[in-house]
């Protein structure tokens, strides 16, 4: 009997022309609203020429919140990735009193604006705030420095690891670890050869997340840093005043550089999923 | 290695998972904890293992009391339900675990790990699946994999969680067969969890039946099976018809009939019959009534798959099954409506809870 080619068809499966439609929705959504303005950002980046592009990003402020940028990172990043792997590690694998308490202090930074996160710092180490002239006291300045870009980051950042690897590390429970023990593996020995290379890829993607906000922050880097040029503006926040001083190629090439490390570190991941895919395939079973 | 628990207590919040338990394991036998499930008998097995913390009593290894002794240093070979297999581990790095992580001092060089990892490997019959990752296995290997990762550290009891649960039926009945050989070669104690009583039943040189976190009845296969404590027992170790009948004078009748009965008769009262499926006698009814001291019952299905056959019997509105060979159910020509006599060969008669 010859088959209906309209049998054929698996049960869920939907039209052609139902198909091309949802495709094409999602394409147009996908250029509108981010490859258009990722093209915007570096066509105005180069609109008077390469030179001028150049000079916008060798200029030494720029250089300097270049700087300020990575370094707030390098502290921020690594800071997060340990505590995030503690939170989730006792969260996931243990049970005590507070929990839920945790669970919600983790996603506290993700729930209050930006702002208010930079505020609460000013109003803590501030010139007028709780420890404010004990610090000027022993000259320490926090606020309108770089302490207090690092401190802000790092606040604003931490969930993105934790919450990354908590439902994880839930999920694979502490089989594992238990058959690791009995085996006679010790707690560190059970932690480096057993559940860190399970949430590897998990621990990966939350610190790329992690980074790539950790670059980008504008608010509460913003309330705490002061503007001070050269000394404690990162690359959002000469960005921002560039733009304000009518610079506009100066303020989209650093603008554009900002966009490139976000480019760079998702084709580190998506380089990093292709090159371990067998892997990746044989975690998840 | 003798394992003797004494009066362990175990509560999760407001759940008794092991109250009170005292129990003698022997050297070199092996013994199934059977019990549905919430019995206790995981508990306990992790308890022995050290992966949980009794609240009270005391479980000693050979006389030597475990409670200071971590998981990690009491050598225990562990065989959890899923297997807990090192996914991004090759099978032969699995197994070698075990030897790997010991301390410096006591670990083999790494020419006497390959060998006594290619020698487990021989044992569970997987040396050609050493690089292997254990997602591209099947359950079966699986299975002997950790079996393999557990015997690595040369463990002097060997506990399994429902080895065979997650199986299908023709894998397990094989693995049954070669883990009683393994058992004996090993000269070890072995420990195995089950809520299947065939397996326990096959298995095991004696059957520890747990129900709601106490040890009903020790025994071997058959004492349990022949002499169950109680009718928990009787019940949890295979078929079982149970009949409302009554104790009047010491005699336990159905539907006014005496019931043959092994053992105590119980209180006067009303009672329940215990009779095993292949303990129902079957007979033709003949066309002039039926012989004292018989019940009759019609005949509502029959199942002749297989050596056994299963009739289904209404014995005066009540269900009744019945095992016979097949040569006798020929031999009755019995058909769905027909009638037959029935009687009891052994029966057990349990006081009926109020």
């Amino acid at each position: 009997m010859p088959a209906d080619p309209h049998s054929r068809r698996p049960a869920v499966g939907e039209g052609p022309l139902t198909r091309v439609a949802l495709i094409g929705l999602a394409i147009l959504f996908l250029a509108a609203f981010l490859a258009l303005p990722l093209a915007a950002v570096f066509s105005q980046a180069l609109a008077k020429g390469v030179g001028a592009f150049i000079k916008g990003l060798t200029d030494p402020d720029a250089l300097q919140a270049v700087k300020l940028t990575l370094m707030v990172a390098v502290i921020a990043v690594p800071l997060n990735l340990v505590f995030g792997v503690a939170a989730s590690w006792a969260i996931a694998k243990f049970q005590f009193r507070g929990k839920s308490l945790l669970l919600a202090l983790i996603d506290l930074p993700f729930s209050v604006s930006p702002v208010i996160s930079g505020l609460v710092y000013v109003l803590l180490f501030g010139l007028h705030g709780t420890f404010g002239p004990w610090l000027r006291d022993h000259g320490v300045q926090i606020i309108f420095a770089v302490p207090g870009v690092v401190l802000a980051t790092v606040f604003v950042t931490f969930p993105f690891v934790a919450r990354e690897l908590i439902p994880l590390m839930q999920e694979q429970g502490v089989e594992d670890e238990e058959a690791a023990i009995v085996l006679g593996a010790s707690g560190w020995q059970t932690f480096r050869l057993v559940t860190l290379p399970n949430i590897r890829w998990g621990l990966l993607y939350g610190v790329l997340l992690c980074n790539a906000r950790a670059m980008g922050e504008f608010g509460a880097v913003s309330v705490v840093s002061g503007h001070i040029r050269g000394k404690t503006n990162t690359m959002p926040l000469h960005v921002e005043i560039l733009y304000n001083e009518y610079n506009f190629v100066a303020a989209f090439a650093v603008a554009s550089l900002l966009a490139l490390l976000a480019l760079v570190t998702l084709a580190a991941k998506a380089a990093l999923e292709w090159r371990f895919a067998d892997q990746i395939a044989a975690a998840k079973r | 290695m003798a394992i003797e628990i004494r009066n362990v207590e175990k509560t999760f919040g407001a759940f008794t998972a092991l109250g009170g338990v005292s129990l003698d394991v022997r050297s070199g036998e092996l013994l199934a904890l059977l019990g549905p499930s919430g019995s206790g008998k995981t508990t306990l097995l992790r308890i022995i293992a050290g992966l949980d913390h009794a609240d009270a009593g005391e479980v000693s290894f050979d006389g030597q009391d475990t409670r200071d002794r971590a998981a990690r240093d009491r050598q225990v070979g562990f065989v959890f339900q899923h297997y807990a297999l090192f996914r991004h581990m090759t099978v032969f790095d699995n197994v070698a675990f075990g030897l790997r992580v010991k301390r410096k001092a006591e670990r083999p060089a790494e020419m006497d790990i390959r060998r006594r990892v290619g020698q487990l490997l021989d044992m569970v019959q997987l040396s050609h699946l050493a690089t292997r990752y254990p997602s591209q296995l099947s359950g079966g290997q699986r299975q002997r994999v950790a079996l393999a990762r557990a015997l690595a550290i040369e463990p002097k009891v060997l506990l399994l969680d429902e080895p065979f649960g997650a199986l299908d039926a023709k894998v397990r009945k094989d693995l049954r067969k070669w883990l009683r050989h393994l058992h004996d070669d090993m000269n070890i104690t072995s420990i195995f969890v089950t809520h299947d009583q065939e397996e326990a039943l096959e298995l095991a040189d004696r059957v520890v039946v747990m129900n709601h976190g106490q040890i009903i009845q020790v025994g071997t296969p058959t004492e349990v099976y022949d002499t169950p404590a109680d009718s928990f027992v009787f019940d949890f170790l295979g078929g079982v018809n149970r009949l409302n009948g009554i104790v009047d004078k010491g005699v336990a009748r159905l539907d006014g009939h005496p019931v043959r009965v092994d053992g105590e008769v119980g209180p006067e009262g009303p009672a329940l019959i215990y009779v095993r499926p292949h303990q129902v006698e079957l007979g033709v009814a003949p066309a002039d009534g039926v012989p004292e001291g018989k019940w009759s019952a019609r005949v509502s299905m029959v199942h002749a798959a297989g050596p056994v056959a299963r009739v289904e019997l209404d014995l005066s509105g009540r269900a009744l099954e019945a095992q016979l060979s097949r040569d006798r159910l020929s031999d009755l020509a019995l058909q769905v409506g027909s009638w037959c006599t029935v009687d009891f060969r052994h029966a057990r008669v349990f006081p009926a809870r109020a």
